[in-house]
């Protein structure tokens, strides 16, 4: 074939032959990198696992549920006939720590709120959207541990969010109970080990219980 | 009731005084509400927010509201990485039997023009968000009206008066309630010197004892005081017209459902009495056709009335005739045997063959056949002698005792409203009243014209105001106090018919307002008692009530047997003769205006609140109006068109409203609603409808007679829900074809004869070409509506909006057609033109179980549920609006901009937390009130029981007046929704395009002379 | 080479003798010539940029309508309950169907070798991509929060959630962005030589080089035309089926919901043919001013003109019948909401539009029966505008009568647009014109390669072995010969 390039005729430098390929590559990868950074990057697992705020009070888990077995339901006492697990008034600290450390600075500010009658505000760290409607009572009346939702709080000395709390993260559950359910009266047990299958167990629960969460959208956003 | 003792020991705990926590709590509220900065804070947060609720994340709920505040409290708006801290406040002392974010349920009493309706209001973490009827109490019975319904709004109001005013020189200052106090000593000081001489005490009508014990202490040190009583809108016609028959005032008790033969003349007892409520409860139960049987009604009156809607003969007459008419039922009565007093029974102002005489002889016939189940009742506004007349009728069908009792009638020394306030606007003239406390009421505003009491009220050299509002009154007044709201104060009042009831708060007063009482009070010399220890004083002396009663009082919301005792006083001789001559007999004098109290903002005092401006008129689905309703043919007589200002003329005043044309409106007759119009009625207020008081004098209270009427050529654009243009004939045509397959009826005897008429009454059936899905849920949600019972009164509509969150769009937005109710009422007038019959159709999302809309959501924001609910999910919407265009009843609404952006901090406190706030751009509609089935299904499974019938029940089947409306589960075969379902009378609309509607009708029945066998049917 | 004196009336069907598709005295250099130097010119004439100043200033009417409805929200239209797509839907179809003339020429009349689609194919194809833009913002917009359409999409996420397969909104996304971009590849192709052409005259650097690149080295080798013939005439087997699919899924819209007057088995051949009949309208307005202003007379001769004034009859006769047996079904049906419907629709509060639509589509395009109206470009144009009115007016029809009052009468409503609505209707043309002056401006608008194919100096006409469809490989050689010179 003839090469007659004429004055006007601009003809690819041999150097874009590079582009090609490059393009090719290009093409493959930048894709493949968004979709993985968003993948990733945007899923609650990364965006909301392991928030950790600071409370206004030194308020440790670890030593009040862990080492002195605190049962969860001494504070959280609506836990099990209300939505919320309302978090206890200063009254239920001052309940011991009017003798216990009654002096210690860390207690300051529930001193404080106990004199002042003034809430402490504590910072919200299992935190769904405002359109999600949980209910504590149901999911603990059913069996499900609190374990299962906010990890073993009893090792925490500043309480973390563990799970992704995302909706595909519920519904996983919610259409597959099994594996997560346990004699009610332990729910609160943070070490607690299913003897034998899980599965089984929890699908002989089901069944006794009549257990059947629901995936309705209605169920949850209202 | 367990949780309302629970609750009564509740409140005691956090209002009586007694816990510093409550106390603490509401005033840390009540400083927020108020405190300016905080007021700032929020308009900047809420931008925020609203950008956040279009955001996946949120759509604004009244949690979020609560968190953004106290975020924002905690740290002025700093927001992490993640998305806005959220903080938790707990009590420090959490009130005993207090479980956060559990609704806890109070019973309280609502008052309204001197009766007293129970209610039992909602409150979440205190907060006051939902009012519905007391089923123990007798004026209730479990339903609400739309006034007692908007008391939330009332509520939090943020334009109520925050404050005193102090008016002198033309100053404007804001005083303490110490200076009110001390002010108040000193008057009573001055006063006492002069036995009260000069001084006047101007009360809205009120049934409160303690306030009643106070006017005695009162009158008691001030001998020569006056304690003036008056309301815009009062019932003294009866009173003086009962007073002529038997000799003493008295009140009448009405039985519906001892009735079986029922004139109502130009009475709207389903809607526009103090005990409407427990007579639409009677007539629903009555007119359902069990058993064969049914009451009758006749009504003759000159507007639409929903009285007259529910009749099943309507005489169209104007309401100078009424009389006249009830002279002609009274000769047809005694032509057919009913044995009359003397001088009754003797003129037949009309010639047989009239209408009029046809009604007369229909009604007087089937009133002789069933005596004392016969019952003739007059409405207010007409005069004594027609009151006088009808009760003569009464006793001699004998239907005293039976349809009908009396009972003396509170305060029977108690001069006439009218006459009153005249006598008061007189002595404030001449000066010798020279010092007036108003307690409540509006009178500058609402009294009758001719007074010029407002100038009057201006001169007086000491005035006093207490009013939830800094209205029209107070601007006039030296004095302005704000007055504490029913719902945040103790009280005491009692129903129509006696039964007493006792008014708790349900929050602190936000504003720091007081209740009547305290501020009598001070006046007595009494300041240090609060409206708590008042009430609990005449608690105890009253009814020797202990600790025990007293809470048994707050818990139940009355206090058994304290109703009036019934009386059986004797006819006077010849009393009802005369009053049947005083009756003059006149042929209609020129046209007619008719002021009506509004069925929405009744006398005004409503007038602000957004839930009943855009509540549409039953009649004529107006919003945000009032208009001069003109009957077809005076339409074109006048040749004025719908929409066109009219100028009304009587005796020399005038008032310039737009014309509504209204079917089935007596010819010669204009009827204006009184109570739109305000000035100083709040910016809600503002700019809806014209004042209809300029034209109202004492004597024209009610019923103006030959007025004229000009055309003014201008226009105004009614903002109405149905019809939102001028519909052409081919609309009505179709519409007229239509309304027969949409509301199916038959008189009793039809359906006794099929009584499957209302089945298959489409033009074809649909059958499903596919495999239908069947759903697995363990309930089947469904609703049955009767539309026999439906009397269209609306309180559906608002109780819906209270219970969930629905926005109110505005005038401009209704005229537009993007109003938001998730329940309307749709009124069909069917028949005749002349003569037409009115037909209400309640209309909730049908739930259909081949919904249209889940098809065609590309997002699957609207999908179903395995319980059989029609799903739509606001978060996920991204506002195709495709499903509202393919729902055949157009029951969807769409948030067309962010309804919420400028709600008020304070009214937000009125949301419901369980229902989601929606942003703008998303689809929404009636949910069954999902809120509560969730809330129902989880306390049955906590509890390991199964669900009851009747444990869950939507908002609008709860406050329905007639129980219309029920609502249950299609898997329990024995429920109540199940039977209905069954009942030959069910029907579903639009069956014929298979949609499968989980909401079914059932058929209208009723019961006119003249059907085969007419006479038995009423008996 | 035998040249055809002008004027002569080439839409004569003489037996035996074939009818030329180019008049004048056009060889193939003067064809180059006469193409090119409309992009070549150095500077835009006057009227161009007076054009160009307006509708790009009513382009940014557009953009602000836009930013005030995404802040404001749908409220500032006048959509409401029961109407709730107003305009924007409105417009959505009217565009897209102004959309499938372009690909009609260049990929149906292709494949039925329709040689006088060379001329006007360059056009249409760019017309129609421009359409498709237009039309496509309208859907983006409609929606009350936009910044969540990507959910349209079936993405993975963590709310495991997939869209509505059922909807046809979700085809409408796929139908219409694959429509658009099969059409837009269709179009760079087919310019792929006269770019080339265009680099080879370039005589500025930046020129030669955006020229350049955008004809990717086409250097008009056998083996250039030969992949490129092929692709082309795979592209326009693609094409094809879209044509006809993208219109039909539109009317899915309507036809699959319930509503009457929107659910219609007719719905997609009525659409379809709507479509066209619209297209070639658009065409037309746009051709004639093009035609007379760049004197291509020669190229875009009065048959050209008399075919597609054929089409337009013949599709315009199609839309009227449907709008009769719309009556007649409607009756036929025994539906009585069908039947009201469509009473409605003539003598209802909107008889209005309807008459409008009416007129405009059924009646007036039955003037092209009459030679002298195919003939004339003032009578033409005329006729096209009031094709294009009446085709806007015609979804304005389905949309709004049909909703202002279906089943329930309680809620039957009104419609009225706003101003925002109006604008930004009006800005959507500014939008189409903008697009279109710029590709007047700059780019090739006749196909000179397909061109110089069916002139007569293409030695088409020697021989009896050659034909029409046979002289594909030949043209490489008459396009070296050109070089060459």
């Amino acid at each position: 074939m003839k090469n007659d390039d004429g004055p006007g005729r601009f003809v690819f430098p041999a150097w874009t032959n590079l582009i090609r390929p490059l393009l090719a590559v290009i093409l493959v990868t930048v894709p493949a990198y968004l979709v993985v950074l968003v993948w990733l990057g945007g899923s609650p697992k990364t965006t909301d696992v392991g928030y950790r705020p600071e409370q206004p009070v030194p308020f440790s888990h670890a030593v009040h549920a862990g080492q002195l077995g605190m049962d969860c339901r001494y504070c959280h006492t609506t836990v099990e006939k209300a939505a919320f697990a309302a978090v206890p008034p200063t009254q239920t600290c001052m309940n011991c720590h009017k003798q216990v450390r009654s002096t210690s600075p860390r207690l300051l500010a529930v001193r404080e709120s106990y004199a002042s009658g003034l809430p402490i505000p504590w910072v919200k760290v299992h935190d769904l959207p405002d359109y999600t409607y949980f209910n504590h009572s149901a999911h603990v009346r059913a069996g499900v541990a609190c374990a299962s939702c906010h990890g073993r709080i009893d090792t925490m000395e500043v309480v973390q969010q563990v799970q992704p709390l995302s909706m595909g993260w519920c519904l996983d559950c919610h259409r597959n109970p099994d594996p997560h359910l346990r004699p009610p009266e332990l729910v609160t047990a943070m070490d607690w080990v299913a003897p034998g299958d899980p599965a089984e167990l929890g699908r002989r629960l089901r069944e006794t219980a009549g257990i059947n969460p629901s995936v309705d959208c209605w169920t949850c956003h209202r | 009731m367990n949780a309302r003792v629970r609750l009564a020991a509740g409140v005691t705990h956090s209002n009586a005084g007694g816990s510093r926590v409550g106390r603490r709590y509401w005033r840390s509220l009540e400083e927020l509400a108020d405190s300016p900065a905080f007021r700032t804070m929020v308009e900047q947060e809420f931008p925020g927010l609203a950008e956040e609720l279009e955001a996946p994340a949120t759509a604004a709920t009244r949690r979020s509201f609560l968190k953004v505040m106290a975020a924002s409290l905690a740290l002025a708006g700093l927001t992490s990485c993640r998305w806005p801290k959220e903080r938790i406040m707990p009590f420090a002392y959490r009130p005993e039997g207090y479980v956060p974010g559990v609704p806890q349920i109070f019973a309280t009493a609502l008052e309204l023009g001197g009766a007293a309706l129970g209610v039992l209001v909602k409150s979440v973490d205190g907060r006051p968000i939902k009012v519905e009827g007391n089923p123990l109490h007798p004026a209730s019975l479990g339903a609400a009206s739309p006034w007692a319904q908007a008391a939330v709004l009332e509520l939090y109001d943020p334009e109520r008066s925050t404050t005193l005013v102090r008016r002198e020189g033309g100053q404007r200052r804001v005083p303490t309630w110490d200076d009110f106090v001390a002010f108040a000593a000193e008057q009573a000081t001055a006063l006492r010197q002069r036995g009260g001489r000069g001084f006047a005490v101007l009360a809205e009508a009120t049934s409160s004892p303690t306030v009643a014990m106070l006017r005695h202490a009162l009158l008691g040190m001030l001998p020569a005081a006056r304690w003036v009583e008056y309301e815009p809108v009062s019932r003294d016609a009866e009173r003086a017209g009962l007073a002529q028959v038997y000799g003493t005032s008295l009140r009448a008790l009405l039985h519906l459902d001892q009735a079986r033969v029922i004139v109502a003349m130009d009475s709207d007892v389903l809607y526009g009495h103090p005990e409407a409520l427990r007579h639409a409860r009677e007539w629903g139960a009555a007119r359902r056709g069990d058993g064969g049987a049914m009451p009758r009604l006749y009504a003759a009156e000159a507007l639409l009335s929903l009285t007259g809607s529910a009749s099943d003969h309507r005489l169209a007459l104007p309401a100078g005739r009424i009389g006249a008419l009830l002279l002609q039922l009274a000769a047809e009565a005694a032509r057919a045997g009913v044995l009359l007093p003397a001088g009754l029974g003797t003129v037949s102002p009309f010639t047989a063959g009239t209408p009029e005489a046809d009604f007369a002889v229909r009604a007087a016939g089937d009133l002789a056949q069933v005596r004392e189940r016969g019952l003739v009742v007059v409405g207010p506004g007409q005069p004594a002698e027609v009151h006088a007349v009808a009760a003569a009728l009464n006793e001699a069908l004998g239907s005293r005792g039976t349809t009908v009792t009396y009972t003396i009638a509170p305060d029977p020394e108690r001069r006439p409203h009218l006459e009153a306030v005249a006598e008061l606007s007189a002595s404030l003239a001449d000066g010798t009243t020279e010092a007036l406390w108003i307690l409540g009421g509006n009178p500058a505003w609402d009294a009758p014209a001719e007074l010029e009491f407002a100038q009057r009220l201006a001169a007086c050299p000491q005035t006093v105001h207490l009013s939830l509002y800094e209205n029209e009154t107070s601007r006039l007044c030296r004095w302005h106090l704000p007055r504490a709201h029913a719902l945040e104060s103790w009280g005491d009042a009692r129903a129509w018919d006696g039964t007493l009831s006792v008014v708790q708060p349900l929050i602190e007063p936000l504003y720091g307002g007081r209740s009547p009482a305290e501020v009598l009070a001070a006046l007595v010399g009494e300041p240090a008692l609060s409206a708590y220890d008042l009430t609990r004083r005449t608690f105890a002396s009253q009814w020797g009530g202990g600790e025990d009663a007293w809470r048994r009082a707050l818990s139940d919301g009355i206090v058994a047997n304290t109703a009036y005792a019934t009386v059986t006083p004797r006819l006077l001789g010849d009393a009802a003769g005369e009053a049947g001559g005083r009756l003059a007999v006149r042929p209609a004098s020129g046209r007619e205006l008719i002021l009506y109290p509004d069925a929405k903002v009744f006398d005004g005092r409503f007038a602000n609140s957004g839930w009943l401006q855009e509540l549409p008129d039953p009649i004529t689905t107006l919003t945000w109006d009032n208009a001069a309703t003109l009957a077809p043919e005076d339409a074109q007589e006048l040749r004025v068109k719908h929409g066109e200002v009219v100028r009304i003329t009587h005796g020399g005043r005038s008032v310039e409203a737009p014309a509504c044309v209204v079917p089935g409106q007596a010819r010669g007759v204009v009827g204006l609603a009184l109570g739109y119009g305000r000035e100083a009625g709040g910016s809600v207020a503002a700019g809806a409808g014209v004042d209809a008081y300029p034209v109202r004098t004492a004597a024209t209270a009610y019923l103006a007679s030959g007025v004229e009427v000009q055309r003014t050529g201008r226009r105004r654009l009614l903002a109405t829900t149905q019809e939102h243009h001028v519909i052409d004939t081919l609309g009505m045509a179709e519409r007229g074809r239509r309304v027969g397959s949409l509301i199916r009826e038959a008189s009793l005897n039809e359906f006794q004869r099929h009584p499957e008429f209302a089945k298959n009454a489409t033009w074809s059936q649909a059958r499903p070409l596919w495999q239908e899905i069947e759903l697995k849920g363990e309930h089947q949600w469904a609703m049955a509506i009767d539309l026999s019972a439906c009397i269209g009164c609306g309180a559906c509509t608002i109780a819906c909006q209270a219970e969930n969150n629905i926005p109110v769009v505005g005038r401009k937005q209704v005229a537009r057609g993007r109003e938001m109710h998730w329940i309307r009422v749709d009124r069909y007038f069917a028949g005749d033109p002349s003569d037409p019959q009115v037909r209400f159709q309640p209309m909730p999302c049908q739930h259909c179980e081949n919904a249209p809309c889940e098809s065609v959501c590309p997002v699957a924001a609207t999908v179903h549920s395995e319980e059989g609910l029609n799903q739509m999910v606001y978060n996920r919407c991204v506002g195709t609006r495709y499903c509202s265009n393919n729902c055949p009843y157009k029951v969807r609404r769409f948030n067309f901009f962010n309804n919420f952006t400028k709600v008020a901090a304070t009214t937000r406190m009125a949301f419901n937390p369980e229902v989601t706030v929606r942003g703008r751009g998303v689809m929404e509609k009636c949910t069954f009130c999902i809120q509560r089935i969730e809330a129902g299904k989880t306390a049955a499974k906590n509890e390991r029981r199964p669900l009851r019938d009747g444990e869950i029940v939507p908002a609008c089947a709860q406050t329905c007046p007639t129980r219309a409306i029920v609502f249950g589960d299609l898997k329990d075969p024995s429920s109540e929704v199940s039977r209905l379902h069954r009942h030959p009378r069910s029907y579903g609309i639009l069956e014929e395009i298979d949609t499968k509607p989980r909401t079914l009708y059932l058929a209208k029945l009723t019961n006119p002379h003249g059907a085969a066998g007419e006479g038995e049917a009423s008996s | 080479m035998s040249a055809v004196p002008l004027p002569l009336d080439n839409t004569l069907e003489a037996p035996g003798t074939r009818a030329p598709l180019v008049l004048g005295t056009s060889d193939l250099a003067s064809i180059t010539e006469q193409v090119c130097e409309i992009a070549e010119r150095p500077r835009p004439s006057r009227e161009w940029l007076l054009a160009f100043g307006i509708s790009a200033s009513v382009t940014a009417v557009l953009f602000a309508m836009v930013g005030y409805l995404v802040w404001h929200g749908i409220g500032v239209w006048g959509v409401n309950q029961p109407v709730a797509w107003g305009f924007a839907i409105i417009n959505f179809v009217f565009w897209v169907g102004i959309g499938h003339a372009g690909t009609l020429i260049s990929a149906i009349l292709f494949l039925f070798r329709q040689k006088w689609r060379t001329s006007i194919n360059r056009f249409a194809e760019a017309m129609t991509i421009f359409a498709v833009i237009c039309a496509g913002l309208f859907p983006a917009i409609h929606v009350g929060r936009p910044w969540f359409e990507y959910w349209l999409a079936p993405l993975p996420n963590q709310m495991q959630m997939w869209p509505n397969f059922r909807s046809p909104l979700l085809w409408d996304v796929f139908a219409v962005s694959t429509y658009f971009t099969v059409s837009l590849m269709f179009w760079y192709m087919g310019m792929v030589p006269d770019l080339a052409t265009l680099r080879d005259r370039a005589t500025s650097k930046i020129r030669q080089i955006a020229y350049g690149i955008a004809s990717l080295g086409w250097r008009g080798s056998g083996r250039h035309w030969h992949r490129y013939e092929r692709a082309y005439l795979l592209l326009a087997a693609l094409a094809t089926p879209l044509v006809l699919s993208v219109h039909s899924v539109v009317s899915f819209d309507f036809a699959v919901s319930q509503l009457p007057g929107w659910h219609a088995t007719i719905f997609p051949p009525y659409f379809v043919a709507g479509a066209i009949f619209s297209g070639f309208a658009m065409v037309l307005t746009l051709l004639l001013p093009v035609r007379r202003i760049f004197k291509l007379e020669s190229l875009i001769t009065p048959r050209h003109l008399d075919n597609m004034a054929k089409i337009i009859l013949a599709t315009g006769s199609m839309v009227g019948y449907s709008y009769i047996i719309e009556f007649f079904v409607a009756w036929y049906s025994g539906n009585p909401y069908e039947g009201f419907t469509f009473l409605n629709r003539a003598l209802g509060p909107y008889a209005w539009s309807y008459w409008i639509m009416f007129t405009c589509n059924a009646i007036i395009p039955q003037l092209l029966w009459f030679k002298r109206f195919r003939q004339s470009p003032w009578l033409l144009l005329v006729i096209s505008i009031f094709v294009n009115i009446g085709m806007w007016f015609e979804r304005f029809v389905i949309v709004v009568t049909s909703l202002s009052r279906d089943f329930l009468p309680s809620s039957w409503g009104y419609y009225m647009p706003t101003w925002v609505d109006a604008l930004t209707f009006l800005g959507s043309f500014g939008l189409f014109f903008t697009l279109f002056l710029l590709f007047l401006r700059y780019l090739p608008i006749v196909a000179m390669a397909e061109v110089k194919s069916v002139i007569p100096a293409a030695g088409l006409e020697l021989g009896p072995h050659h034909g029409h469809g046979q002289y594909w490989g030949e043209i490489p050689h008459q396009h070296d010969e050109q070089e060459g010179r």
